[in-house]
């Protein structure tokens, strides 16, 4: 804020000395915008937005294929899907699709669509495309196992008309609506499909998106082209047309120091790192002039998974590692002041996840009570033990991170043993699929409540394909996959999130999931982007931004 | 001459073979299994393959032939130099080895470059130079060199040189500019080392008696210095060199990472971690082959600079044992 200098001049030099510090004082209060904040003048058109993500790993950029958080947000901006999301409520809106109906029973939906749709290569997206599309999903078979479970129940595709579309289903899919928003069940052209899916994983396949793909080298760039033609954004943007800026240059940095510097030296525009930047990373972009943006990714929670084949079988010993751990704590520890507490398995921004703070609570003495009368007393060394049995539970993780050894510490007060087993990648996912291991932590990035069903369903995820077959003893699964047949064909939105309240209840009562952590994401901008906004997954959309010289 | 050469060509082979298969037995009595690997990139953790899905993969990739079978079956395919299909990423391993060689080599190459010029210009002055303090403070420099962590330098060269100074980009793999960062990085541990070497040769050669007849007969320093001492003192210093060319692959590997450049050796973290078995073989064979090859050169370049180096294993050895080897730590 700048001080007036009150010289003995005129009253109008004084008056003018006057507005420009007010012009001031208010340009460096507005600082931090906001995701949807409106534009900061007129709208600039052109440049070249440069973005940098932490890693590629899969190198896959497929979007029927694949799963990976920024491969989908560069997919986004390729291909366009029947649906979109609102990020704010949770609602799907029209797209390509202008409007639908769904039978009661869930089985059967009817999409129209827009008739002046177009893929990058001139071809017309029409019914036959949509029916080419999802049939082609189901192909892939294996490859594309995320887009087979959105597409679960799959029966087949009828075309009625040029716009008119029929998805069918053996069972009930209420979940499926929400699912034709997202970039695994986007249309790419009926030509896409005819490709190796292994080269449409390096780039060669064609959408409808706001964008062109110029080139991938996986794990290291990706370049997109806008493209002049593009009138179908849906209306969730303010922009529906073609986009503003002309390219987007992605790039990969794993460190978060090089990210952050190369943000405010100027060499990016967007710093988006997979995990939340620090508080210190935070208050350096900010103090280079560049804003964060900070939302929470709908889906899974970070969970801890337990297997009740181990230790973690004892009932008493699950409930009290719940109770044991000091969520609040834990995030403000760990993240920072600010950083949400997680309130249930689900992400607090899943449009059907509830409040269960209430069973979340930090519960020492009520841990150590439970273990006392389950006959885990505790040893000279702190740690708990039963006829000679040490109370020791092995956590499996791919890297060593802090937010474990708080965890660590936070159980250690109630006499268990957290064990930090860290292994490689390949070997976790070898591990966790065939159940060994006491404890491990996951999370998927959806934005709806179904997710839960295809990782902790125990009649969808059999043992040998992932940790939540081993999280459930058998009359609590069998509860739970009651539960979940009864969502999954429920289409009013207000009775299904009811039954999800009553599965995440459910899950935290018995322990078959331990919520730790809402995940939040942190995306670091320079001054010079503006209106970067986000899918209802979080993932970029690219039709509102733009930069300014 | 030619038979000393033929049997250096024999030994490199039998190296290539023998690295080959020490990594298929490694590679083979691991604990994962590929196919659930192959079939995770695709899916997560949400994958359900069926038995015949399983079993399709399987033969694909040639899974459920008896070890023998394989090894044999793999060895003849990378005598042609095909490796197979990388289990991690949906390209054949020959093709990710050719994307990713040529940004290794040129960051290889220049680091090669800025270690010659670095240690040897290093090695030159510390014993050229006549007042003691700056001698022995130049004598002693190459181990703080040494001694610094790749990762740790490159980051601090990428705060000063890139997001201080904006002279260099700190990211990337296009473009000179893009080399000049990670290969000082990459070349300060090995400059150190080449210069102890070099300098304890510089000193040894200075203290013989044919260097006591060039300055009596009233040389100049430098040329002295140049022209008679080095040539004999960078003998040891180029064995060291050879050697030194295999670290700067491995050093390759932080370097690629801190500065998200292409390469093989951050291809190669990437695959370990992946346990992608038929893009680990190729990625050792090639680095093997490359180390084999450079050794090779250094050989066959010795008898060029010293004549009394001839092709008998004793006077060869004898030459050799006389130069102290300093800890490549």
């Amino acid at each position: 804020m700048t001080r007036s200098h009150r010289r003995p001049a005129a009253r109008r030099g004084v008056l003018v000395a006057l507005a420009a510090a007010a012009v001031l004082a208010l340009s460096a209060c507005g600082g931090g915008s906001d995701a949807s904040s409106s534009a900061d003048g007129p709208v600039q058109e052109g440049g070249t937005l440069r973005l940098a993500f932490n890693q590629d790993l899969f190198g896959n950029l497929d979007p029927n294929q694949n799963f990976w958080i920024e491969s989908r947000s560069i997919d986004r901006n390729l291909v366009d899907s029947l649906t979109d999301q609102d990020p704010k409520t949770g609602e799907v809106v029209p797209w390509l699709a202008t409007k639908w109906t769904v039978s009661p029973d869930a089985t059967s939906y009817t999409f129209t669509l827009r008739d002046d749709v177009t893929f990058s290569d001139g071809t017309k997206l029409d019914a036959a495309a949509v029916k080419a599309a999802y049939d082609g999903i189901i192909e892939l078979g294996p490859l594309a196992s995320l887009g087979a479970t959105y597409l679960s129940g799959y029966k087949e595709t009828k075309v009625l008309s040029p716009t008119e579309v029929e998805v069918d289903f053996d069972t009930p899919n209420a979940a499926f609506l929400q699912a034709t928003s997202t970039t695994t069940l986007a249309i790419l052209s009926p030509k896409s499909y005819d490709a190796d899916p292994k080269k449409r994983a390096l780039g060669e396949f064609v959408g409808s998106g706001p964008f062109t793909l110029d080139s991938y080298t996986p794990a290291q760039s990706a370049k997109l082209t806008k493209r002049d033609d593009y009138a179908w954004g849906s209306g969730i943007n303010k922009n529906t047309g073609a986009a503003h800026i002309d390219k987007l240059d992605v790039t990969f940095s794993p460190e978060e120091s090089v990210l952050v510097g190369s943000l405010t030296s100027g060499q990016i525009d967007v710093a988006w790192p997979r995990n939340p930047l620090s508080e210190q990373s935070q208050e350096t972009v900010k103090a280079a002039g560049g804003s964060v943006d900070s939302t929470v990714l709908p889906g899974l929670t970070y969970n801890l998974i337990p297997n009740v084949n181990g230790i973690l079988g004892d009932d008493a010993v699950r409930t009290a590692l719940g109770k044991g751990i000091d969520r609040e704590e834990w995030a403000h520890t760990v993240f920072g002041d600010d950083y949400p507490v997680t309130k249930s398995v689900l992400d607090s921004t899943t449009p059907q996840a509830g409040d269960q703070s209430s069973l979340l609570g930090y519960d020492p003495d009520g841990a150590e009570k439970l273990l006392d009368d389950a006959g885990w007393k505790k040893g000279a060394d702190g740690y708990r033990s039963k006829d000679g049995k040490p109370l020791a539970v092995e956590f499996v993780v791919v890297a060593p991170w802090a937010g474990w050894d708080l965890v660590q510490d936070q159980l250690k007060k109630i006499g268990i043993k957290f064990e930090q087993k860290v292994v490689t990648a390949a070997e976790l996912t070898q591990n966790v699929n065939n159940g060994k291991f006491d404890l491990t932590a996951s999370y998927f990035t959806r934005a709806d409540g179904d997710v839960l069903r295809t990782f902790y369903d125990t009649s969808v995820v059999k043992p040998g394909t992932g940790p939540g077959a081993y999280a459930q003893k058998p009359d609590t699964a069998k509860k739970i996959t009651g539960l979940f047949a009864d969502e999954i064909k429920e289409i009013d939105p207000a009775k299904r999130k009811t039954i999800f309240d009553q599965i995440e209840k459910l899950f935290i009562t018995t322990g078959s999931l331990i919520p730790l952590q809402d995940r939040a994401q942190i995306v670091a901008k320079s001054d010079k982007v503006h209106d970067l906004n986000y899918t209802s997954e979080t993932f970029l959309r690219l039709n509102d931004v733009w930069l300014s010289k | 001459m030619l038979q000393y050469t033929a049997r250096r060509v024999a030994q490199a082979i039998a190296v290539l073979w023998a690295a080959y298969t020490v990594t298929f037995v490694v590679l083979y009595l691991l604990p994962s299994d590929p196919v659930s690997i192959l079939l995770n990139q695709a899916g997560g953790t949400s994958g359900r393959p069926s038995a015949d899905q399983i079993a399709q993969i399987q033969s694909q990739y040639g899974f459920d032939d008896p070890v023998i079978v394989q090894y044999v079956h793999h060895l003849f395919d990378a005598i042609q130099l095909d490796f197979g299909q990388s289990v991690s990423r949906g390209q054949s391993v020959t093709s990710l080895l050719s994307e990713n060689l040529p940004p290794t080599l040129a960051l290889t190459a220049t680091a090669l470059l800025f270690t010659v010029v670095i240690g040897g210009g290093l090695a030159f002055l510390a014993t050229y130079v006549g007042w003691r303090p700056l001698r022995s403070f130049l004598h002693r420099l190459p181990a703080v060199g040494v001694s610094f962590p790749t990762f740790w330098v490159g980051l601090l060269l990428i705060q000063l040189f890139s997001f201080s100074l904006g002279w260099f980009p700190a990211t990337g793999s296009e473009g000179i500019s893009t080399l000049i960062l990670p290969a000082l990085t990459m070349s300060l541990p090995t400059a150190g080392i080449l210069a102890q070497v070099l300098i304890r040769g510089l000193d040894d050669t200075l203290d013989q008696a044919h260097i006591a007849t060039a300055r009596a007969k009233g040389l100049s320093r430098l040329r002295i210095h140049g022209k008679h001492a080095l040539k004999n003192a960078s003998l040891p210093a180029l064995t060291i060199l050879g050697l030194l060319v295999g670290s700067t692959v491995t050093q390759a590997v932080v370097a690629e990472t801190v500065f998200s450049r292409l390469g093989i050796g951050r291809l190669a973290q990437q695959a370990v971690l992946a346990q992608d078995i038929p893009l680990v073989q190729g990625i050792v064979v090639l680095a093997a082959a490359i180390f084999v090859v450079v050794n090779l050169v250094v050989d066959l370049i010795y008898p060029l600079l010293d004549p009394r180096v001839l092709p008998h294993t004793e006077r060869r050895s004898r030459v050799r044992t006389t130069t102290p080897t300093p800890e490549l730590a």
